[in-house]
C-alpha cells in the first residue's frame, strides 16, 4: 500500500463536505446566527441619529459577526468528530496529523466562506450601501472601495480564523466548557489579525483618501500572521493531539 | 498449544503515568504471534491504558512497547497501517452510509482496488443488503458488525478489542462470537474484558492486570481455571490504587 497524503487530504475534505450536506448542521446555525446579529444590528443602530455615519463602524461590525459566527462553527467542527468515537478512529488510521489539521482547516474555511457569501451583501446592504439603513443614519455610499477588496480582507481573515480556530478548537474540544475555552484562547491569539482585518475593511468600507495604500499595507501583514500561524498551528498539531 | 513463533507484542517495564498516578507500573511480558490475550483486572487496573498504548493512541512515560518489531512510539504511523481496533464504541460516522464509512476509511488506508475489499467485508458481516444505509439507522448488533469490517478492511497483524461485546444483546453477542472465531486463526488478538467467561474461552494467553501491575501472565492450556478464577475475584477485591 503505497500512502498518498493527498488521498488522505481528499478523503477528509469529502466525508466532512458529505456530511454537511447531508446533516446541514454547520452552515445553516452559523448563517441563521449571523442573520440574526446583523438584525440585532440594525435594531441597536436604528435610533444612533442623523449624525451617526455607520460607514466608521462598519468593518468592526462586519468582523464581529464573522467572528462570532465562526467560532460557533469552530466549536461545532470538532464535537461530531466525538458522538463515537470518530476521533479516535482517524487518529488509529497511519495519516499524519497534519493531513487531519489541514482537512479541518480547509472544511472551517470553506463553511465560514459559504456563510460570508451570503451575510457579506446583506451587510452591505443594511448598513453601507444606504438601501435600508437605520432611520436616521446617514451614511457615504459613494467612497466605497471595490468590492473585491472586501473580500480580499474577509478572506485573508477568515484563512488566519480557520487555521488557528482549528488548532485552538481541538486543544478545548476534551474540555469542559470548551465553548467558553475556545472564545477564552481565540481572541487573545487572533487580536492581532483582527486590527488588521478591520484596518483594511475600514479604509474599503469608508473609501478615505490613500485608502488603497492602507489596504494593501494592512493586507500584506494580515497574510504573514496567516503564514506564520498557520505554520506553528501546523508544527504543533501532532503533539495538540497527544499521539 | 501448538509451538510459538516469534513474539508480537514485547512489552518492556512500561510505565504509564497521570499526574502522581500510575495507571501501569513497569509492565513487562511477550505475546506469541496469532496468540488471543484476555486481559481482566479492575476498574482502573491500566487495561484500557496498556490497549490505547499498544495502538498508538497514548505515549508511554517510561519502559518500550513493539507490536511485530514496530516501537508504538518511533514507527507508530507505520504500525497503524498493521493494527485494527474494536471497541465498545463503533468508531464509525453514523451520517455516512455503510460503504461510505468504509470507502472513507479504505483512503486513509490508501487501499488498492478498495470497492472488491468493501464489498468482501460486508458480505462477511452480513451487512451488503444495508450498504447504502446511514449507520444511525443500524441497531447496535449491526453497526458493531460494521465495526469489525472496519477494523479488518487494512488486512491489519493485530487487533485489539476494548470490551467488544459491551451493550450487545446476546443475539448480537453470538454475532460478533462467530465473527471473531471465523478470523481467530488470521491475527493477533488483544482482549480487554470484564467477562471472565468470554474471555476465557477464546484466550490462548491471559494476563490480569491490577494497579498497573501484572498479577498474573499464563497460558490458558497450562491454566487450573479455579484457580484462575479464585485469584480473578481476589484481583477485583484489590479495586483501584
Amino acid at each position: 500500500m503505497k500512502v498518498s497524503a493527498f488521498r488522505q487530504y481528499r478523503a477528509l475534505l469529502r466525508k466532512d463536505i458529505v456530511m454537511e450536506l447531508r446533516t446541514k448542521e454547520m452552515v445553516t446555525s452559523m448563517g441563521l446566527y449571523a442573520m440574526l446579529v446583523l438584525i440585532i444590528y440594525y435594531v441597536a443602530l436604528s435610533q444612533a441619529g442623523q449624525a451617526f455615519d455607520v460607514t466608521r463602524i462598519a468593518a468592526g461590525l462586519l468582523l464581529l459577526v464573522v467572528v462570532f459566527t465562526s467560532m460557533l462553527g469552530l466549536n461545532r467542527s470538532l464535537v461530531h468528530e466525538q458522538d463515537q468515537g470518530q476521533l479516535e478512529a482517524l487518529l488509529l488510521a497511519p495519516v499524519d496529523r497534519p493531513i487531519i489539521f489541514f482537512a479541518k482547516a480547509t472544511t472551517n474555511l470553506l463553511f465560514l466562506a459559504i456563510v460570508e457569501v451570503i451575510i457579506v451583501p446583506f451587510f452591505l446592504i443594511f448598513f453601507v450601501s444606504g438601501a435600508v439603513v437605520p432611520t436616521g443614519s446617514t451614511v457615504a455610499v459613494s467612497q466605497s472601495g471595490p468590492a473585491w477588496m472586501t473580500a480580499l480582507a474577509l478572506l485573508i481573515g477568515s484563512i488566519g480564523i480557520a487555521g488557528v480556530g482549528t488548532l485552538l478548537a481541538t486543544m478545548s474540544v476534551n474540555t469542559k466548557g470548551r465553548d467558553f475555552i475556545l472564545a477564552v484562547l481565540f481572541i487573545p491569539v487572533m487580536f492581532p489579525l483582527l486590527l488588521v482585518i478591520v484596518s483594511a475593511l475600514s479604509a474599503v468600507l469608508t473609501g478615505d483618501a490613500g485608502y488603497a495604500q492602507t489596504f494593501w499595507k494592512m493586507c500584506a501583514i494580515g497574510a504573514g500572521y496567516d503564514a506564520i500561524m498557520i505554520a506553528v498551528a501546523f508544527a504543533l498539531y501532532e503533539f495538540i493531539l497527544g499521539v | 498449544m501448538s509451538e510459538r513463533t516469534a513474539a508480537a507484542i514485547q512489552v518492556t517495564d512500561l510505565v504509564r503515568s497521570f499526574g502522581a498516578r500510575k495507571a501501569l507500573d513497569g509492565l513487562s511480558f511477550q505475546l506469541p504471534a496469532g496468540a488471543f490475550l484476555s486481559i481482566f483486572g479492575p476498574n482502573g487496573a491500566g487495561k484500557t491504558t496498556l490497549l490505547r498504548i499498544l495502538a498508538t493512541l497514548t505515549a508511554p512515560s517510561k519502559g518500550t512497547a513493539q507490536v511485530f518489531g514496530y516501537d508504538v512510539v518511533k514507527d507508530s504511523v507505520e504500525l497503524r497501517r498493521r493494527i485494527g481496533i474494536i471497541s465498545h464504541n463503533p468508531l464509525l460516522y453514523p451520517d455516512l452510509s455503510a460503504a461510505e464509512n468504509l470507502a472513507f476509511f479504505a483512503d486513509l488506508y490508501c487501499l488498492e482496488n478498495p470497492q472488491a475489499r468493501i464489498d468482501e467485508l460486508l458480505s462477511a458481516v452480513e451487512l451488503k443488503h444495508r450498504r447504502y444505509d446511514l449507520v444511525r439507522t443500524f441497531s447496535r448488533g449491526m453497526t458493531q458488525r460494521l465495526s469489525i469490517a472496519r477494523a479488518l478492511l487494512p488486512e491489519p497483524d493485530v487487533l485489539f478489542l476494548d470490551e467488544p461485546y459491551s451493550g450487545l444483546d446476546p443475539h448480537a453477542s453470538d454475532i460478533l462470537d462467530g465473527l471473531i472465531r471465523s478470523v481467530r486463526d488470521r491475527y493477533t488478538f488483544v482482549m480487554v474484558s470484564h467477562d471472565l467467561d468470554k474471555g476465557l474461552e477464546l484466550a490462548s494467553d491471559v494476563l490480569i492486570l491490577a494497579r498497573g501491575k501484572k498479577v498474573l501472565y499464563q497460558q490458558t492450556a497450562d491454566l487450573d481455571r479455579e484457580a484462575f478464577r479464585t485469584l480473578y475475584r481476589e484481583t477485583v477485591g484489590l479495586g483501584v490504587s
